[in-house]
Order: structure tokens, then sequence, then C-alpha cells
């Protein structure tokens, strides 16, 4: 199969990149492993603001509705519930539908794949009722069943808050909220009065949870002592990183920024990473919110479509600069400002040449 | 454990079909993933782990953690969060490892 551009995981930025490449007339293939695209945001039934070009306040699902509808639209060809597995000696991309696998020939490629949730270790973790808040929001959203009845819910993120929020209206009573750091981690305070009346054990954590090949009982570590609760669903909420295998298979250079979720590939200002081919975008090039997702994949396509001589470099520059200018206003000061480190780095990078580096270092010869 | 009218969301599934776990038939909303056909009928240990025998159920809901593992018709280690349930499917808790030299190879 031969494309000009190849995406993988066709969240909302691989659905964006792929979108704004399709229509300056490129042909893109949008692979993901997942039944259907969309990815996280397919059960995202929470309201989002701070989204680009002045889109008001929508619910993720209802956007996702959206963007699947455009994808249908347009002539993307998508190809889901097919995984990247692997790249061959010439470049292409191994693609496999868990029965045959192929590979792709693109000229250029776009890896949004997107994140996945730190998990939570305490005794008792790996039993059955136990499970990360993005598959109880799964569950409850998309399946429409009840992950439990009596619920721990363990961190107290904005991502914890919204998840307890969806839960309860669902009807799961929320037992407890269980941090180990000192204070609250949500600085949202509207969410935190939505939830209303619920026990938060600040300092505390999971001692034990225990059950006969299931969830039934919950011990946990309070500064007070140890509390004990019958609650039959433990729900983690400990964060995000981006997901990494796709840009080690592409060779791809990494750089650590705890704020962006870690390790994740270095990149430049046009969203490419170390490997000239490989552009990347979403929360794999660093954890971040919806609207800032949205924009990365559009400038990854403008970057690529730029490249591919789709359009004029002043176009792409304009085009670029709207976008930068829209992520600065609607990112978080933190996250941004990491990101932008990681730009500068490469640009120190590009004038960075190692050989007249090691020669000058070793007196005009290369050791080893 | 099925939520019969989601309240943002209302109702998604229409269709209602048969499964068989453990050869017990249970019923299920063509539609869901087999974890989550499970899940509604109460089922959430899946199977064990590969040394202590440990329960096992879902945890990710995504196919990256491989902890929801069940055999579906006959072929083991099958991701139940990332398959859809179908009617007459034949779904078997995960108790060990396949069986390398059986029939599949």
């Amino acid at each position: 199969m031969k494309t000009d551009l190849l995406i993988i995981g066709a969240g909302p930025a691989g659905i964006n990149a792929a979108l704004t490449a399709d229509a300056a007339g490129a042909e893109v293939i949008l692979v993901d492993e997942s039944l259907q695209p969309g990815g996280q945001l397919r059960q995202q039934t929470q309201l989002f603001s701070n989204l680009p070009k002045n889109k008001k306040k929508t619910r993720g699902t209802s956007l996702n509705n959206h963007l699947v509808e455009s994808l249908n639209a347009s002539n993307v060809k998508v190809l889901s519930n097919h995984a990247m597995v692997g790249s061959y000696l010439n470049g292409n991309i191994g693609v496999t539908d868990g029965f045959k696998t192929f590979e792709i020939h693109a000229k250029k490629y776009i890896l949004a794949t997107g994140a996945q949730e730190e998990g939570k270790i305490f005794p008792g973790w790996t039993l059955p009722g136990v499970m990360t808040a993005g598959a109880a929001q799964i569950l409850i959203n998309r399946e429409l069943v009840l992950p439990g009845k009596n619920a721990v819910i363990v961190g107290s993120n904005d991502f914890a808050f919204e998840v307890i929020k969806q839960l309860r209206i669902c009807g799961v009573s929320i037992k407890a909220v269980v941090e180990d750091k000192d204070q609250l981690q949500s600085e949202k305070q509207d969410l935190l009065s939505d939830l209303g009346n619920i026990t938060f054990l600040t300092n505390s954590t999971i001692e034990l949870a225990s059950g006969s090949g299931e969830v039934e009982h919950v011990s946990i570590r309070t500064p007070s002592g140890i509390k004990e609760l019958e609650a039959d669903f433990i729900c983690i909420s400990n964060g995000f990183t981006p997901i990494l295998e796709p840009f080690e298979v592409m060779n791809c250079k990494f750089t650590y920024k705890e704020i962006l979720g870690g390790w994740l590939p270095a990149y430049n200002m046009n969203f490419q990473t170390t490997n000239s081919n490989c552009y990347l975008a979403g929360s794999a090039a660093g954890i971040t919110t919806l609207g800032p997702i949205l924009l990365t994949g559009e400038i990854a396509a403008w970057s690529v479509l730029e490249e591919l001589e789709f359009i004029s470099p002043r176009e792409a520059h304009n085009q670029k600069k709207e976008c930068w200018e829209e992520l600065m206003t609607l990112e978080n000061n933190n996250v941004f400002q990491k990101r932008t480190e990681i730009i500068a780095d490469s640009l120190l990078q590009d004038n960075w040449n190692p050989k007249s580096y090691f020669t000058e270092l070793q007196g005009g010869q290369i050791h080893g | 454990m099925q939520i019969k009218k989601h309240p943002i969301l209302g109702e998604k599934f229409t269709e209602e079909i048969t499964f068989y776990f453990n050869e017990k038939p249970l019923k299920a909303m063509k539609g869901q993933t087999v974890a989550a056909a499970l899940m509604r009928n109460g089922i959430r240990k899946f199977g064990v782990s590969r040394k202590l025998f440990k329960a096992r159920g879902l945890y990710c809901a995504n196919g990256r953690c491989t902890s929801c593992y069940v055999t579906i018709n006959g072929l083991d280690h099958v991701l139940s969060c990332s398959t859809l349930v179908e009617d007459g499917m034949n779904v078997h808790s995960n108790e060990s490892d396949p069986d390398v030299g059986g029939i599949y190879n």
C-alpha cells in the first residue's frame, strides 16, 4: 500500500491532522488499533472549553461525533482495528489486522499515539474490580455497564473529579477519595464544588484491597489510623504518560520533561521528530488538554503538506503561525513553557555537529 | 449491571444476543465488548495469572495491559476489552498459558 501521509492513531490529534492534510489534497491513510476511530474522546462526556477557532464549549462525545462524521465525508482511508507492529528496513511501516500483516509506504508519517494511564501499586492492585479511571469511564460511557456499586477513588487530579461526577450520575456511590499527597491535586475549584459531599482522605494510601476473586474490602492508611471500607471497585487516576513504542521503532530520539508526562520524543517547531520523515501530534508530544491536542495535529499536518509541496512555504508559515499563536493562548503556561524548551533544544541540536565537536575535543582525532 | 438509560447518552444498544461463558448462556447487547458483556452479568474475574494463579479482570479497557485475556471460540489469550461479543460466541476463562503445541501451530 502506498500513500502520501500515514497517520498512526485516530484520536482527536490524528483525525484533525488527517482532515487538514486531506483538505489540501494529500492522500492519507489513518490507522488505529481500536474498532472505531475517536480514541479516548469516544467516552469523554464532560464539557470541554478552551477549544481552537472559537469553538464553543462542547461535550467530548459530541465533538467526537463531529470529527468522525467529517472523517467519513473525507477521502481519508481509515483502517480501524489495525495496529502498527513494526517497521521494515526500507522504512515502511508494518500494519496488521490480527490475521494479515502488510507494509505501507508513505512519504511522511505522523505518529499520534496518545497517552497511557499510569498505574498505582498497592497490595491487591491486580484484583478484578481495580481499574484505571479511563477504564471505568469506558465501561459507563461506551459500554453502558457499571464497574461496581461502591467505589474508592485513588488520586484527586482533574480527570479523577470528572470521572467521579460521571460515575455518580450513573448511580455509583463514592465511598472515599484517597490522595497520598497532603492536598488535593485538582486546581479547578468549580469541579470540586460540583462534587458536593464526599470523603477526601489526604496523606493516605491503600493498605490492602482484598476479597475472594474480586475486590470486596478496602483498607486505607490515613494519618488518623486505618480506615476500613466495604467497596467493590477501586478506580485509579494517577495521570498519563505518552505512548512511545512506535517512536522507538522509528528510531526517534527522546527527551524528559516531567510536566509533559516524563519521557517523550524530541521535536522541533514543525512537530517533526529526529527522524525527518516522522512527525508527531497530540498527547504523544506532551500530556495536555483537548484544544492543544487538536492544534498540534494541525501543525504537524501543515508541516507535512509544506514538505510534500502541497502548499507554498508562505501559506505553511501563515497557517502554522496562526496555530502556534492559538496554542500559546489555549495551553497551560507551564506545559507550553516545557514544549518551547524541547523546541529550543532541537534548535541547538541542529547547529550541533557531532563530528566536528569530537574532532575538536580529541585534538583532531576521533577515538572509539 | 447494565445502565438501562444513560443520563447523558440515553439508550445506545438495541439488540440483545446470547453468548456462553464457561458453557453457561448469558445475555449481552450487540455492540458491547466481551469484557463489558461479562461485567454486565456480574462476572468480573475473567481468569487467573500465569504463575501464581491469582484472579484477573478488566484493568485498562484499552488493549494495553493484557489483564483481561479470555479464550474465545477456542483461541487463547484474546483481549476481551477489544473484541466485540457475538451471538453464540463461546467464551472461556483464561486459566493458564496457551498450549503452544496445540491446534494453532
